[in-house]
């Protein structure tokens, strides 16, 4: 007779490898999506990365202060409007002075959509040695729940209102994986908190990739506070992110896509909004528009998908 | 026959630009890591460099950066990890930067940078002025100014000294005027690879700088409150009062391996015996130099105060040379914004009382390209002298720009 | 010390004149200083370069207001106000040309000397850029330097083939320059 059969949890327990090198007790929200992927990320990776952050959610306990800290990692304290040239500039030099390393430049949303994209974008043209990870919750959470490029169609943010002129932010969220997908880096890939499987064995294709160049993973990464739901909803946040395609899971080698998890029966997305009070302001005919949003995203980087199948990847990018 | 140009034991003469020789120089230094961006009138530094590293001349890794902010961040980082770094850049450059700039400074990473001075407005412009090195003087940076492209390749060796050395580890700026000295092309002499290693063998043999290692259970940019800022902060202001020695010791050490010696922090120039003085900085001493010989031929005693370290601010080194001297006038190829006079006349002027009587003058020339004209020159030493035969003269004159001056009830008055 | 000015468009290597002038002083022991002053960077724009060449070190580092000897590489410029602004006493003036006959005056100019460098420069590097004809032709009617270090400077510049036509050039803009005294 065989042993226990393994749960999925186990499985991912297995990934875990390595110490968690965060102390007890910091300064996270209770149920905060980031803090559970900060801690896993060493776990599967190693304590000897290198880990790079800006000012953000992650800064209390990322960053120390004055000379202690929460966690026993290598760090660099960066600013938000140069943090993939930081990175850059490590891992060139370590590659110059042969020095191993994994380093992985680790920032939020706002800083990777925005304010740091050209340097993101330039790193990734490069094709520079690291991986950059951005976890998005959506918004400028730690100056106080601003909108950001990654923020959705609807949300209610501080700088996009629900009011009585106002449905919340009146324009569609940037696709930023896919945008980094295009820069034909050797990996990209999208995960989150309800897959801890699938987000261990990305963030090792990552490592591995940053052999040949950049990697970047998008994980998205909810926010009780900003975006009003019960602490203990935030795996559940996630898991339904992922079965109304809201947020597919999806890797690319080279700029080519693949589905990583195909959800045979989408649920409509209020099924996902409906535990979110960012949302709940929104009428039929707004959620509508979302739907479309999503559903057009999805036919897309679908399409892409199948297309890219299709397309024979020339020799010379193979590696 | 081959006529070679003067061909010596341990360096060769070249006729090359203010760009190329900080090129030269940053290549004879060995930087691990180079970040490039071009920018007017610094691109040719960078072209240089990238052909240096292209024909395997330079053994780095070379960043072809999508922008000036990255190019600090990327040299600020891979100096915090250990390594030997360049970059170059020019007014809307280094504004672009200052973020970074000021990160940098502030986590005393021994970064070596060569800034192009360019007018740095509210209004596009490419031209002459140093505008961008004022706008950036309160950046914890140690700012060095060339004369010449043989002082531009030597400070920029020089400050791989002065930077890196244990008790300094601070990042140091080197300008130099664009399109006057960036251009031009001069009879520079060029040390061999062997020299500047063993000018720079000296930085080995301190203790090992902490430094960003896998592994190594250290962090760098933390949060900074309270007692631990305020002793991050008074140790880099300490570091930088600390620097002035520093670079007087590396004049000398300087004089000894390649022979050449510029006073430290100032150079005085026929300041001996003068009365009456010109303070400058950058190319327009060059032109002053000359003047200063063709007054003195009529019997004018004047002498030059080149400032060469501008921050730290050299007071005392400018105190001991200036006092007694009947008058002063103060050249500025800039402006500070709210006060009277050029900003160097500004922070000059508060050490007036230790000047024991010197009477002072601010004289506004060659921004936005206007030059310095040898005319120019010779109208501010007379003033200077009006000044000091106790005429009334204006406290601040523009000399480019004699159109508009003030009322006369600006006039400072006999004093 | 000799003050001279050169005047072109963009594209005719003012600017490179003015340094291979400066390297062959260089080699003879002297010094050479210069510098371009131009507006917008683009082939056809006025560009105006400087160059300071002594036997003592060179530091001014001002534009020259007052030359003595003015080097013209485009013929269109040749009596332009501009070029002879400040000529001292005694000026001499060195024009690229294909026209011989002189029609080009002013009271300060003494010495002139013309050569048709475009002509010389297709027929020995296949382009029209008179630059280093018109670095043999200075050396000649200043009588500043001697064609050697001309020649000798050019490996600064150029390699290959393309050295050994351009110094074709400077001794053919030395021997074939014509000299007027005015």
């Amino acid at each position: 007779m065989t042993g226990k059969k393994k749960g999925k949890l186990t499985k991912v327990l297995d990934y875990l490898k390595y110490e968690d090198p965060f102390s007890k007790g910091v300064a996270f929200c209770p149920g905060c999506g980031l803090e559970l992927l900060v801690r896993f990320i060493p776990q599967v990776l190693g304590n000897d990365i290198v880990i790079t952050g800006t000012p953000s959610c992650s800064a209390p306990v990322l960053l120390g202060q004055n000379n202690q800290s929460w966690h026993t990692l290598s760090y660099f304290g960066t600013l938000m409007t140069g943090a993939a040239a930081n990175a850059t500039g490590l891992a060139r030099y370590y590659r110059k002075a042969g020095i191993k390393n994994t380093v992985v430049c680790f920032n939020g949303d706002g800083t990777a959509a925005d304010i740091g994209f050209g340097n993101l974008s330039g790193a990734a043209e490069r094709n520079e040695p690291f991986i950059y990870i951005c976890y998005d919750n959506e918004g400028y959470m730690n100056t106080g729940i601003q909108k950001s490029g990654t923020t959705p169609y609807g949300a209610s943010t501080t700088t996009t209102p629900f009011g009585s002129a106002s449905k919340g932010k009146n324009l569609r969220r940037m696709n930023l994986a896919l945008k980094m997908a295009m820069h034909k880096i050797p990996y990209t890939a999208t995960a989150t908190l309800s897959d801890l499987g699938d987000l261990a064995k990305k963030l090792l294709k990552a490592k591995e990739a940053k052999e040949r160049g950049f990697a970047f993973l998008h994980v998205l990464a909810p926010c009780t506070t900003g975006w009003g739901y019960a602490p203990e909803n935030t795996i559940e946040v996630c898991r339904r992110a992922v079965k109304t395609n809201y947020f597919p899971l999806w890797e690319a080698t080279n700029g080519k896509i693949r589905m990583t998890k195909i959800v045979k029966k989408p649920k409509p997305v209020s099924t996902y909004t409906e535990l979110i009070k960012k949302f709940a302001h929104l009428n039929e005919a707004d959620l509508q528009i979302l739907q479309d949003d999503v559903d057009y995203e999805y036919c897309m980087l679908g399409g892409l998908s199948v297309l890219e199948a299709e397309c024979q990847l020339p020799a010379s990018l193979e590696d | 026959m081959n006529t070679k140009i003067n061909a010596k034991a341990n360096s060769q003469i070249k006729v090359i630009t203010g760009n190329a020789a900080a090129a030269i120089a940053a290549k004879l230094a060995r930087p691990d890591v180079v970040a490039a961006y071009p920018i007017t009138p610094q691109t040719e530094i960078i072209e240089q460099i990238s052909k240096f590293h292209a024909n395997g001349e330079m053994d780095c890794e070379l960043i072809t950066v999508e922008g000036e902010n990255s190019a600090m961040n990327a040299v600020m980082a891979a100096s915090l990890a250990g390594g030997r770094v360049f970059t170059a850049t020019s007014s809307w450059g280094l504004v672009f930067m200052y973020d970074a700039v000021l990160a940098t400074a502030g986590a005393r990473a021994p970064v070596v940078m060569v800034n192009v001075n360019r007018e740095t407005p509210g209004i596009i412009a490419v031209s002459s002025g140093q505008q961008d090195m004022i706008s950036t003087r309160d950046s914890g940076w140690i700012f060095l100014i060339a004369e010449n492209c043989q002082e531009v390749l030597d400070l920029v060796l020089q400050a791989y000294r002065l930077a890196e050395d244990y008790d300094i580890q601070v990042p140091v700026m080197v300008h130099y005027d664009g399109f006057y000295l960036s251009y031009l092309s001069e009879v520079v002499d060029v040390p061999f690879q062997e020299e500047v290693d063993r000018f720079l063998a000296v930085l080995k043999d301190q203790p090992e700088r902490t430094k960003l290692v896998p592994g190594g259970k250290l962090g760098c940019g933390s949060h900074g409150i309270l007692g631990g800022y305020l002793e991050l902060r008074h140790k880099h202001v300490s570091a930088m009062e600390r620097s002035k020695a520093k670079f007087e010791q590396i004049d000398k050490e300087y004089q000894e391996i390649f022979g050449r010696s510029y006073g430290g922090q100032v150079e005085a120039y026929r300041m001996d015996d003068a009365d009456v003085v010109l303070v400058g900085s950058g190319s327009m001493c060059g032109t002053i130099k000359t003047v200063i010989d063709a007054k003195r031929e009529e019997g004018v005693k004047v002498g030059l105060l080149k400032m060469r370290m501008y921050r730290p601010f050299p007071g005392e080194a400018m105190v001991k040379a200036l006092k007694g001297k009947k008058a002063i006038g103060v050249v500025d190829r800039s402006l500070c914004f709210g006060f009277k006079g050029g900003p160097i006349y500004t922070e000059l002027k508060a050490f007036e009382t230790q000047l024991e009587g010197s009477k002072m003058v601010s004289f506004i020339d060659g921004i936005a390209n206007t030059d310095i004209t040898t005319a120019n020159v010779e109208t501010m030493i007379d003033t200077t002298c009006g000044l000091a035969a106790g005429k009334e003269v204006r406290e601040v004159t523009w000399i480019c720009y004699p159109e508009a001056q003030e009322s006369d009830a600006e006039k400072m008055g006999g004093r | 010390m000799s003050d001279v000015r050169f005047h072109g468009r963009g594209g005719q290597g003012v600017v490179t004149t003015s340094k291979i002038l400066a390297n062959a002083f260089a080699r003879t022991g002297q010094f050479g200083a210069s510098f371009p002053m131009f507006g917008f960077e683009r082939r056809g724009a006025p560009v105006t370069a400087f160059g300071r060449f002594s036997d003592k070190p060179v530091r001014e580092k001002t534009q020259i207001y007052t030359p003595e000897i003015l080097v013209v590489l485009d013929p269109s410029q040749r009596n332009s106000e501009a070029v002879f602004q400040g000529l001292v006493p005694g000026g001499m003036l060195l024009l690229n040309d294909s026209d011989n006959t002189i029609n080009v005056s002013h009271e300060n100019l003494k010495k002139l000397g013309i050569i048709d460098a475009n002509k010389i420069a297709l027929e020995e590097i296949g382009l029209p850029i008179p630059n280093t004809v018109i670095v043999g032709a200075f050396a000649k009617m200043s009588g500043l330097l001697e064609i050697d270090p001309c020649c000798d400077a050019l490996q600064d510049y150029f390699s290959g083939k393309k050295l050994s036509a351009n110094i074709v050039c400077v001794k053919r803009g030395f021997e074939e320059v014509e000299l007027f005294d005015l």
